[in-house]
């Protein structure tokens, strides 16, 4: 048989997702069709029985599969991940730390034309900005783009972008704050998943930082097992279901464009950094008043930082307060100060895919429900002190 | 076709109230005199005075009070106070079946902006996009944009002029006249109280925003086709505008002309509606002619 043959039966069963009994179901077939077959004609039978061998497992796995959203591939040593600034503009003496990072993790740091750049508050102009996004979307060579910073621009570039041949080879974008919009417009548009983490400018190789380490963690293949202290606040409930969001303004600034937020039946995440309690009320109103709330699976509250104080005495609500108020006639579960957003731990998560909620006063789990039905390799160890953080491949499926 | 409120007489009762932030009682005097000089009695609601926290008002209170002056025959017109913020608490509380039937000008701009954009988009009546009680403090009460708002009322049709700008595209538009506060409207976009905007003409005003803010919304309200088929765009005064450590780069005008410079309607910059003194009176939902030429302006309520 040739070994051109081989590899392409190899590459068919590498497509259905990994199941135990797979290997034994397409050998019980394969020796079944041995058996009732004439030798000579055994092998130009093999591939046609060998996809129905395996079509008979999809059959068995398709509730799960077609359940499973594309998810991006996970990261293995030598890959390279792209840095591009889309907004607000970064010096290369910025990246240091994460650079040194990136490079602990294995990766390559492909460094986009627009770090270093300036014009007016970004970092390049749109055209610049939007080409060495794009650049880095389409060259399949580059696995995953992380973003330098947020502050203010993705608005302005996002309807430039050709989503076609980062569809045809999905890779994660990882991001927060103002890449909001990407997060929203691909999980929106596209069915696609994300990765709401720290941007460049945050990371670093520093063992403690859970920014990074969660973001590692992820993009090598680990599946979400976050377990976080309850609130008072909290609505305690179940949910299963995916997961979209990101910065509240954005969200809102986005309201009525093509990357519009599509809440029904999802758990939605919300954080948000320097806002006047007004504005958050006058915010989580309108998403209100947009019909975005009463259709929930969940709601997770994350960090609401450095709230801005105003000269007349204001609201007297908390934020959770104020954000409870607004969901407080439905009855799906509401989870506070969960650990993403503006905060020294933003506790990376992947956005677009399906997850367990459980919400207690007590405490607060989140699972992710499935994982990239693409085989891990075997992670790299994160030299560290006391833990050595390696991923089993099988472990967690 | 736009259900205008019947125009003020002498003797008519204007109500007052604060359907938002809070506002000190004598604050609203100079008002309410100059009302009465115009031959007006004045109406002044529970929330004129009233104080909970920052607002003028538990939600509740803010509400029937706005609903009383809104079901009570004898007032004619509405004028709110102040604006702020808390509006968006209590529009969706608000019944308007009495008002329906017997319609009356509502007058404030800012956060009254939910007002103007709720009720032209649900009910098809105009309102009164027009300066508040503090414009009047002060000297205020002599000046033309005060002068605006008494000719509004007792049905003086439109006819304003302004100065050209730098930045205008000249042309002719007609259509209805709808506007208010970009951060409002920009807020209400998805509700059902936002604005749609084919063939109209849109006026826009703001204060104390951040430049990337303003530019941001301009980015949202492209992108929800507000300006795509606009009669015409006015731009008014944009105040107090604050900047970021890393400046912006563009004074607030050039900021929104990247946004708007290539569509075929006429633009106008500097328009007088604004936070500041210069605001005339505009009677949104109504139909009105913009002419932008080199030598200026003029915006014209058209029947």
């Amino acid at each position: 048989m040739g070994k051109n043959k081989q590899s392409e039966i190899k590459q068919e069963l590498q497509k259905i997702p990994l199941k135990q009994d797979k290997d034994f179901l397409s050998l019980i077939l394969l020796l079944f069709f041995n058996k009732i077959m004439n030798r000579k004609h055994f092998f130009q039978t093999l591939l046609p029985l060998t996809v129905a061998g395996t079509l008979f497992n999809k059959t068995k796995a398709a509730k799960d599969f077609y359940q499973q959203p594309i998810l991006p591939p996970v990261l293995k040593a030598g890959d390279s991940i792209g840095i591009t600034c889309p907004a607000s503009p970064v010096d290369l003496i910025k990246l240091q730390d994460c650079l040194k990072a990136l490079n602990n993790w294995g990766l390559n740091a492909e460094l986009g034309d627009t770090v270093g750049k300036h014009w007016q508050r970004f970092g390049g102009t749109d055209e610049e900005r939007a080409a060495d996004f794009q650049k880095m979307l389409d060259d399949e060579h580059i696995k995953a783009i992380l973003f330098a910073k947020g502050g203010y621009g993705v608005m302005r570039i996002i309807d430039k972008i050709n989503w076609d041949k980062f569809l045809q080879h999905p890779k994660w974008l990882i991001g927060f704050s103002d890449l909001t919009t990407v997060h929203l417009h691909v999980n929106g548009n596209f069915d696609m998943p994300s990765l709401h983490a720290d941007i460049a400018v945050g990371l670093s190789d520093d063992p403690t930082d859970i920014s990074s380490t969660s973001l590692h963690d992820l993009l090598f293949g680990n599946r979400i097992e976050y377990s976080i202290a309850g609130s008072t606040m909290n609505r305690e409930g179940f949910a299963s279901a995916k997961m979209i969001g990101g910065n509240l303004s954005m969200i809102q600034a986005c309201a009525g464009s093509k990357s519009d937020i599509k809440t029904d039946g999802k758990i939605l995440f919300i954080e948000d950094v320097s806002e006047y309690k007004y504005t958050v009320d006058r915010m989580v109103l309108n998403l209100k008043r947009s019909g975005k709330l009463n259709n929930l699976a969940g709601l997770v509250v994350g960090a609401f930082s450095n709230p801005k104080k105003e000269t007349e005495e204001a609201f007297t609500q908390t934020i959770e307060e104020i954000i409870f108020d607004k969901v407080a006639e439905y009855k799906y579960p509401v989870c506070f100060g969960f650990p993403a957003g503006h905060v020294k731990d933003n506790y990376a998560l992947k956005m677009g895919v399906d997850y367990d909620l459980n919400v207690s006063k007590q405490s607060v789990t989140l699972y992710e429900r499935f994982l990239s039905d693409t085989p891990l390799p075997t992670a790299p160890k994160m030299m560290v002190q006391d833990t050595l953080i390696q991923v089993d491949p099988l472990e967690n499926r | 076709m736009i259900t205008i409120p019947p125009y003020l007489k002498k003797g008519d009762t204007i109500g007052i109230v604060c359907p938002s932030g809070y506002m000190a009682a004598e604050n609203v005097e100079t008002c309410i005199k100059t009302l009465e000089s115009w031959g007006y009695k004045v109406k002044v609601g529970s929330t004129v005075g009233n104080q909970f926290h920052y607002f003028s008002g538990t939600d509740k209170q803010r509400t029937q009070d706005l609903q009383k002056m809104m079901n009570d025959g004898g007032i004619k017109a509405i004028l709110c106070a102040r604006g702020g913020y808390g509006l968006s608490r209590i529009i969706d509380d608000l019944d308007f079946q009495k008002f329906k039937r017997s319609p009356k000008w509502i007058i404030g701009f800012s956060d009254i902006t939910v007002l103007h954009a709720h009720i032209f988009q649900h009910f098809g009546i105009a309102t009164m996009h027009a300066p508040m009680a503090a414009a009047f403090n002060g000297e205020g009460y002599k000046n033309e944009y005060i002068a605006s708002l008494k000719n509004a009322l007792s049905g003086t049709a439109a006819n304003y002029n302004c100065a050209a700008h730098a930045l205008n595209k000249v042309g002719n538009g007609e259509g209805d006249l709808v506007g208010g506060n970009l951060a409002m409207i920009a807020h209400l976009i998805g509700s059902h109280s936002s604005y749609k905007t084919r063939h109209k003409i849109l006026f826009l005003e703001d204060i104390g925003e951040y430049l990337y803010n303003v530019d941001r919304m301009m980015i949202q309200l492209e992108r929800a086709e507000m300006f795509k088929h606009l009669q015409g765009l006015i731009i008014g005064g944009f105040s107090d505008m604050k900047d970021t450590t890393i400046p912006f780069g563009l004074d607030v005008y050039n900021i929104i002309n990247h946004h708007i410079k290539d569509y075929k309607f006429p633009i106008c910059y500097g328009f007088p509606v604004s936070h500041e003194a210069e605001n005339v009176a505009l009677k949104v939902g109504v139909k009105h002619e913009l002419k932008v030429r080199k030598e200026g302006v003029s915006l014209k309520e058209v029947w």
